[in-house]
């Protein structure tokens, strides 16, 4: 008796050092719109694999890549780590495990892995789609004398549509914040996407297609352009594109807005802000160029740290973050466009998503300002705000974007 | 025997503070200029790369821009310190309601630079308070933040009312130090009041003029991140971006801690520069 008691508090306290917590990171956990999708995650996880635990991590997200790369850099980091799809996650691709052939059945199930892949493999499980569209207010096109259901399909359509923004007066036609840039990103790739061939934007994202070729000065006379006509309101280099111009657009004071597909600035916010039966959306058209694209990646997605001793048990929390399952939360709660093929997204009942999700399936190209580097990006915002103060001609800003390095 | 464990004892006194300040401030400043030297990317990929970074900064437009608003910005110093000189000058003489100007140019001082940078957000922003306010007037709207003319005039602008009552306050307690026998006898001889004040009172006061110099010339170069971050994030363009906005981006936003340790030595270097020619001065003034 003595003997079995012994070896049952041995056993008793020997279970807790087989138990594994692994660490993960990541910029959104704290959302109220995500926590229940990480909530999810963690309890099937827990659930399938009984002693293992998941301890979040979320860092401020203008600092999250150098927390990430000074924590990664020391050997040490998480076990797993959040990534935006593009040139972000092909910086940290040198930490992540390759996780060809690591997936199972979810490999065939996942959208978006070219933006978390590179010619090696794939670094990263996709977990979003994220893209650009405009979203407009229909009873704003019915007070400026337009008709709701006839979105613009061209330039020279949305040109009509803000002609008679201005005519009215009341309301600026395009919805603009570039405080911080942002504005100029958005505008970036969704005038790309519609103008440029697969060609020219596969040229852009490989350094090849210079920002002084007609096809990239064609996107920033365009800014020009669309300022000097106004169809932005006045004072955009103050407003903050996060706050300041998708409130605006949410309390119908601007006619149209460049927004996102996924998780936030999209259809379900503004379908509860302004109710579904207002809010229309079109892919932005570009001047002079072909049939409107939408411009469209993965959006983010969790790479294992290679270096983790649990490297094993991280894929297999990855693959629980992106499975169909878990997944259905945060589109649900947050209205999340998820990588995962099979979400049932037949629950939907927003026009506007059903027009995206129908996109998605056929009209989706690179968004090209995913390709450009983090220093490109910066000179970019500083250029645009120049643009729109006229303090500098589309010469001059192309010339000073091809002096900074890719 | 008794000198030596007086020398211990003392030793002893001062190890923690020793100790402090060479982890807490040589220790990095020498990190940093180590890493200047490196490519540093943040993710351990550093290289040795000699005075690379430094070279780079001779063609940086951002960091030369940078270089510029830090000129504009202390050539306004005159006004950092001569206007809560002049606004003490007023409390000391006792204009009517003296305590409670004095406590309300001091409210600032406490409000952190987010909370004063979001106050003056609503209130600078193009659809704001003020242009609402000029509009009612008939005045047209500027965009006071986001226009390349205007952004580093508001920004400075801000900054003097979120720190100047600090200064107005040491410029009153040096003001009541003026010994009132000098004054006395300046008045008994037949100065008249200007007079008393440009050569009794402004003379005495000259090593605290001094001092708020130096502390406002250090605090305008190192503390102004906040209100950048919150009212103009640097822009538009480059026109309110100052050396330690750009470390910030360099560092944050570019993973590039080589480069910004680079500036940060720069920036390093230039504020020692300046505050040992300001202490001379005044180290001249206190032995002459």
């Amino acid at each position: 008796m003595k003997t079995l008691v012994l070896s049952l508090a041995l056993v008793t306290t020997a279970l807790p050092a087989f138990a594994t917590e692994l660490t993960v990171w990541d910029w959104k956990s704290g959302d109220p719109a995500a926590a229940a999708y990480f909530a999810k995650a963690k309890e099937v996880f827990e659930a399938a694999h009984p002693g293992d635990t998941i301890s979040y991590v979320m860092q401020p997200n203008d600092q999250y890549y150098t927390l990430l790369g000074t924590a990664l850099a020391s050997d040490g980091g998480p076990d797993l780590f959040l990534l935006n799809g593009g040139a972000q996650a092909r910086a940290r691709f040198e930490n992540a495990l390759p996780l060809d052939g690591k997936l199972g059945d979810l490999a065939a199930n996942l959208a978006g892995t070219a933006d978390f892949s590179e010619a090696t493999g794939l670094y990263a499980v996709p977990l979003t789609i994220q893209g650009f569209v405009v979203y407009y207010n229909k009873a704003l096109y019915a007070d400026a004398g337009l008709d709701p259901a006839a979105a613009p399909k061209t330039w020279d359509d949305l040109a009509k549509v803000c002609a008679a923004f201005i005519a009215k007066g009341t309301a600026p036609c395009i919805a603009l914040g570039n405080k911080e840039g942002f504005g100029m990103e958005f505008w970036f790739s969704a005038i790309a996407a519609s103008l440029w061939t697969a060609q020219e934007q596969a040229d852009f994202a490989a350094g090849n297609l210079a920002w002084t070729s007609p096809q990239v000065v064609a996107v920033l006379q365009g800014w020009v352009d669309a300022n000097a006509a106004g169809w932005f309101p006045k004072g955009a280099n103050s407003t903050a594109k996060f706050m300041d111009e998708y409130e605006g657009f949410m309390r119908g004071e601007t006619g149209n807005t460049i927004g996102l597909i996924s998780d936030v600035a999209h259809w379900k916010q503004f379908d509860e802000m302004l109710g579904a039966e207002n809010v229309g959306v079109f892919m932005m058209p570009a001047p002079g160029g072909a049939a409107a694209k939408l411009p469209a990646a993965g959006g983010i997605g969790y790479a294992v740290n290679k270096k983790s001793p649990n490297a094993d048990l991280a894929v297999e929390f990855a693959k629980t973050l992106a499975s169909a399952e878990v997944l259905q939360v945060f589109f649900a709660d947050a209205g999340a466009v998820t990588a995962n093929t099979q979400m049932d997204t037949s629950s939907v009942t927003s026009e506007a998503a059903k027009t995206i999700f129908g996109w998605l399936a056929t009209e989706t190209v690179p968004m090209a300002h995913a390709n450009a580097s983090a220093a490109q990006l910066e000179e970019l915002h500083r250029q645009s705000q120049t643009l729109l103060n006229g303090e500098v001609s589309v010469a001059d800003a192309a010339a000073a974007m091809d002096k900074v390095g890719k | 025997m008794a000198r030596r464990s007086e020398q211990t004892t003392a030793l002893l006194f001062v190890l923690p503070a020793i100790a402090m300040v060479g982890i807490f401030r040589m220790f990095p400043l020498v990190w940093g200029f180590l890493l200047s030297f490196t490519s540093g990317d943040g993710q351990g990929g550093s290289v040795w790369v000699g005075i690379d970074n430094y070279r780079q900064l001779t063609t940086d437009t951002a960091f030369h821009d940078s270089l510029i608003n830090t000129a504009i910005l202390l050539a306004t110093l005159p006004v950092w310190v001569m206007l809560p000189l002049l606004l003490a000058i007023l409390i000391h003489q006792g204009v009517p309601g003296g305590k409670l100007f004095r406590a309300v140019y001091f409210f600032p001082a406490v409000l952190s630079a987010v909370i004063i940078g979001s106050i003056f957000n609503v209130l600078l922003r193009y659809d704001g308070t003020i242009n609402a306010a000029l509009g009612s007037v008939g005045i047209e709207a500027v965009d006071w933040l986001g226009s390349g003319t205007t952004a580093m005039a508001s920004l400075i602008a801000v900054a003097l009312w979120s720190t100047f009552g600090m200064s107005v306050l040491i410029f009153m307690a040096g003001l009541s130090t003026v010994s009132s026998e000098l004054i006395e006898a300046a008045r008994l001889d037949g100065a008249k009041p200007a007079q008393i004040w440009w050569h009794v009172i402004l003379p005495a006061m000259r090593p605290i003029l001094e001092f708020v110099a130096v502390v406002t010339t250090i605090g305008v170069l190192t503390s102004m991140f906040g209100l950048i971050y919150v009212l103009t994030a640097g822009g538009p363009g480059t026109s309110t971006t100052l050396p330690e906005f750009l470390i910030w981006m360099e560092q944050g936003k570019m993973n590039r801690p080589g480069y910004a340790s680079a500036i940060s030595m720069v920036l390093f270097v230039g504020m020692a520069g300046l505050a040992y020619v300001q202490i001379r001065i005044m180290s001249r003034n206190a032995n002459g």
